[in-house]
């Protein structure tokens, strides 16, 4: 991200050719160029790895081999593969003239903004007549699978990014915040609409990934903003969920009566950010004065004592190991969200695009620079006037409001919280979104979150399917019998191995991050001096 | 964070509002009075247990918290090792006392092959024939799954701690939670979910002696052997050697040291070498004890062993092992007090209550920089 941080950097004018490159060139540019292309090579290759005797017609070339179109639909699929072909050519092109010899590799966008929109378009057509006017006669034998259909919805969205990325290169470096926040947004508003066959998909799209994103949101304050190793984020997450979980069930006779308000959902909501916020401060208070390693294991320490307090049932409040059942599902202007995961989704879309406006703007805060000054050195920091431990106090209960803020959803939206569903796992979880999204970075965090998500409720799940096809398809039946799902571990820990050692600062850095950790050491004053962190 | 001490010095009235603020004066009396309150509590909750359940219940609890502890303590070395040296809370440790006990299996079923094929003597039937047949085993199973697991500690801060040792120190933290899951991960996938045999059932049996109603086995005594023995052998092993010498010079300075001509690099990879050959010691002594590992024991017990490590003293070895056996009594008897179910969760709680009040653990030497 390109932002400036207020009161730490300044945006020097680009002085060569090559800054002016890495201007015009912004990580969301790139994001889009890269999640295009991924789109579009997934919806070319789906339907090899899931069904390969898939005989409908669609956007795939394997369709079309299978039941060659004809007349002017040949003629759409052709051209849509053609430019198809070209992107990825591009991309290619890309990648070894910036090896070869780091020239001008982005060369032809606007060729390429034509070509994404060719495709587009023809995917559109090919689409809608598939669809909508079943043209049997322009394709031959019809059997649209919901599988087709989602390779067709892949490559359309795979086009309309490209030509988004390419068409408005300029636009785009000035104001990539916004392009991101909107792309997003519009992205993540149609997800339920594009994959509308498969319900578990929309369920696991409601239930985790927007939740793993809220997750990523709160301990990036912790971890990014103010540099503390939060290893116990999912205490908070719990004590969010309890929270809703005896407020708002029968458990104890439904507690908060409102005249009117038979349900407040949404003040409990804000009641189990407040009580996880409170421990959070309870937590950090006695600890905080310590370096942050410690905070790092004390945190871990906590973690494992709540679901471990959960699970024997303290004060007779949490249910022990059966968790607390039957909490009431929320309402919105007197429509009951039930038990459809949709609401639930667009209900967390929207809260989570406020939390990012609010995130933002204690970034840019006098609290957010306080932050920053803390975690590049606190002798500084605190010789020039800020309460140290209040400043990371803030920062620590904040984290955990956020937190218990997706708990209390959470709790609410599955209607039953358990210990089981606050180990380990769901702190390392979060930690790894933030890494591999970039640590201090809201973007990253964000785009973190989706990727997380897609990777562990998505592609190891997938995997067993794919290897089984690919197994069976090649001969190498070893491949069949390998279960992906036990492989979640090891790949957070390649992630965040793997992320520390070759890109620090994460998939999207935030600017002052990157040349922190890229410097460290001696040469970080030297960085300073330049004014470049 | 060279020099913060001088900063400190040259701006004295900051640094006491500070501490007014911070109310000092009841940290400082916490700090003072910790280890009386530590030891009066753990002799309360022992005197309660004997008083609730009997004498000899209270007497096996205690051997029972001895030998954990002497466990915890061999872990909590490997911890206290490397923080000293370069300040970095290996989280992976307790997983390469899991490993070093799937190790342990591993080369033991290996050797059980070679001995099966040879001479058609497995090593579990020559490890349960007699006291020499079991020594014999020992002596060739300890060094090999020692080395094994050092040289894959050694590994691991090769590739994954090396080249961060001057980034800022989030990131090495995150490598080894990194690190922690890759080894969590792949015995998962290697070892299956639930708890795995690991060979070694009945090596050691019998009761050595009763005292007063308590029965002390000839197991416990093992372990609580091998672990002092490891213990000592080590001081031993950093206070006269040379490489010792080295490691204490690189952990106290290590911009000196490296100027005094210690190989810098080597020096911390022989201490990843050596905890991970204690935490292997460990973790044998715990699979020829319980004769069960599973894959996430290393988590829980690397919390419970750093928490020895801080109780102790981070830094300071003799401190670890005061620590682990302090830990393995408190873990002992606040599950015994709580019928079983909070006693990792008493531990945790210690952690936080050490590191409010006392920082420095009880024969703290280095003092945790307050920032």
């Amino acid at each position: 991200m390109p932002e400036p941080v207020a009161g730490l950097g300044d945006v020097d004018l680009p002085a060569t050719a090559a800054e002016t490159r890495a201007q015009e060139s912004s990580s969301v540019y790139w994001l889009l160029v890269i999640g295009g292309l991924m789109m579009l090579l997934g919806g070319w290759l789906l339907p090899w790895f899931v069904e390969p005797t898939a005989n409908g017609i669609g956007a795939s070339p394997m369709d079309v081999v299978a039941s060659p179109p004809r007349g002017v639909g040949s003629v759409l699929v052709d051209l849509m593969c053609l430019s198809m072909l070209g992107l990825l050519a591009g991309a290619a092109y890309d990648a070894v003239s910036l090896r070869l010899r780091r020239g001008q590799p982005y060369r032809w966008a606007r060729q390429r903004a034509v070509l994404a929109a060719v495709g587009m378009v023809c995917t559109v057509t090919v689409w809608y007549l598939i669809a909508k006017r079943r043209e049997e006669p322009l394709f031959g034998e019809l059997s649209p699978l919901a599988l087709t259909d989602n390779a067709v919805w892949l490559t359309l969205t795979g086009f309309a990014l490209c030509c988004l990325a390419y068409g408005f290169r300029r636009p785009i470096a000035a104001r990539s915040g916004l392009v991101l926040a909107a792309v997003a947004l519009v992205i993540g508003a149609l997800v339920p609409l594009i994959f509308r066959q498969s319900i578990e998909f929309i369920s696991w799209a409601a239930g985790a990934a927007a939740i793993y994103t809220l997750l990523a949101l709160g301990l990036n304050v912790v971890v990014g903003f103010a540099g503390l190793l939060d290893l116990g984020y999912a205490a908070f997450f719990a004590i969010g969920a309890y929270t809703c979980g005896s407020l708002a069930s029968s458990r104890h006779g439904d507690v908060l009566h409102i005249p009117f308000w038979p349900y407040p959902f949404w003040i409990i909501l804000f009641l189990g950010a407040a009580v996880a916020a409170l421990f959070g401060a309870l937590l950090g208070a006695p600890t905080l004065r310590l370096r942050g390693d410690y905070l790092a294991i004390v945190t871990l320490g906590f973690g494992e004592i709540i679901p471990d307090a959960a699970n024997n049932n303290a004060f007779g409040q949490t249910g022990g190991p059966n968790g607390i059942t039957g909490i009431h599902h929320p309402s919105l202007f007197g429509h009951d969200f039930g038990i459809d995961p949709r609401p639930y989704y667009y209900a967390l879309l929207v809260l989570i695009a406020l939390i990012i406006v609010v995130l933002r703007n204690l970034e840019r805060s006098r609290i957010g620079r306080a932050w920053v000054a803390v975690r590049e050195d606190e002798v500084a920091a605190s010789a020039t006037g800020i309460n140290t431990v209040s400043t990371k106090l803030l920062a620590f209960a904040i984290g955990a409001a956020v937190s218990g803020f997706a708990g209390a959803f959470y709790g609410a939206e599955l209607g039953i919280v358990s210990p089981d569903d606050f180990q380990f796992a769901v702190s390392v979880t979060a930690l790894s979104t933030v890494v591999l999204g970039g640590i201090g970075s809201i973007t990253g965090a964000a785009v973190g979150g989706l990727l997380i998500s897609f990777i562990i409720f998505w592609i190891l799940p997938h995997a067993q399917e794919w290897s089984m096809t690919f197994g069976n398809t090649t001969g190498f039946t070893a491949l069949s019998s390998v279960d992906y799902s036990k492989y979640v571990y090891v790949a957070y820990g390649v992630i965040l191995v793997s992320i520390m050692l070759l890109r620090p600062a994460g998939l999207i850095p935030s600017r002052a991050r990157k040349v922190e950790l890229q410097a460290g050491g001696e040469s970080e004053p030297l960085a300073a001096v330049r004014g470049r962190a | 964070m060279e020099g913060q001490g001088e900063v400190r010095a040259a701006l004295p009235p900051l640094a006491r509002r500070r501490t007014l603020l911070r109310g000092g004066g009841l940290a400082e009396l916490g700090s003072r009075a910790f280890p009386t309150v530590l030891i009066g509590a753990l002799v309360l909750m022992i005197v309660d247990v004997a008083v609730r359940s009997g004498l000899s219940v209270a007497g096996s609890q205690l051997v029972n918290g001895i030998t954990k502890g002497a466990i915890f303590a061999l872990i909590a070395v490997g911890y206290t090792m490397v923080y000293g040296i370069i300040e970095l809370i290996n989280f992976a440790h307790g997983d390469v006392f899991t490993l070093s006990a799937v190790y342990g299996k591993e080369i033991g079923r290996g050797l059980s092959w070679i001995g099966m094929s040879l001479w058609g003597v497995s090593l579990g039937s020559l490890a349960t024939r007699g006291p020499l047949g079991l020594a014999v085993v020992l002596l060739i199973l300890f060094p090999l799954t020692m080395a094994a697991t050092g040289i894959t500690g050694v590994l691991i801060e090769r590739v994954a701690y090396r080249r961060l040792r001057d980034a800022p120190r989030l990131a090495p933290l995150i490598t080894a939670v990194g690190v922690s899951f890759i080894l969590e991960g792949s015995m998962l996938v290697t070892q299956g979910s639930s708890n795995v045999r690991t060979d070694k059932e009945g090596w050691i049996r019998g009761t050595a002696f009763t005292a007063g109603g308590v029965d002390v086995h000839w197991a416990d005594i093992f372990v609580v052997g091998m672990a002092l023995l490891m213990m000592f052998a080590l001081q031993a092993f950093i206070r006269s050697t040379r490489l010792g010498k080295a490691m204490r010079a690189t952990a106290q300075d290590r911009d000196a040291a490296l100027l005094s001509g210690v190989n810098i690099n080597r020096t911390i990879a022989a201490t990843f070498f050596i905890g991970s050959a204690l935490a292997a010691a460990g973790g044998l002594i715990y699979s020829i004890f319980f004769d069960s590992v599973v894959w996430n024991l290393g988590f829980g017990f690397g919390i419970i062993a750093f928490t020895a490590a801080v109780l102790g003293g981070i830094g300071n070895i003799v401190g670890a092992g005061l620590g682990g056996f302090l830990i393995g009594l408190i873990y002992v008897f606040g599950g015994q007090i709580t019928s079983g179910q909070w006693s990792n969760s008493i531990v945790f709680a210690m952690l936080i209550v050490v590191l409010t009040f006392r920082p420095v653990g009880l024969l703290g030497m280095r003092v945790p920089d307050r920032a």
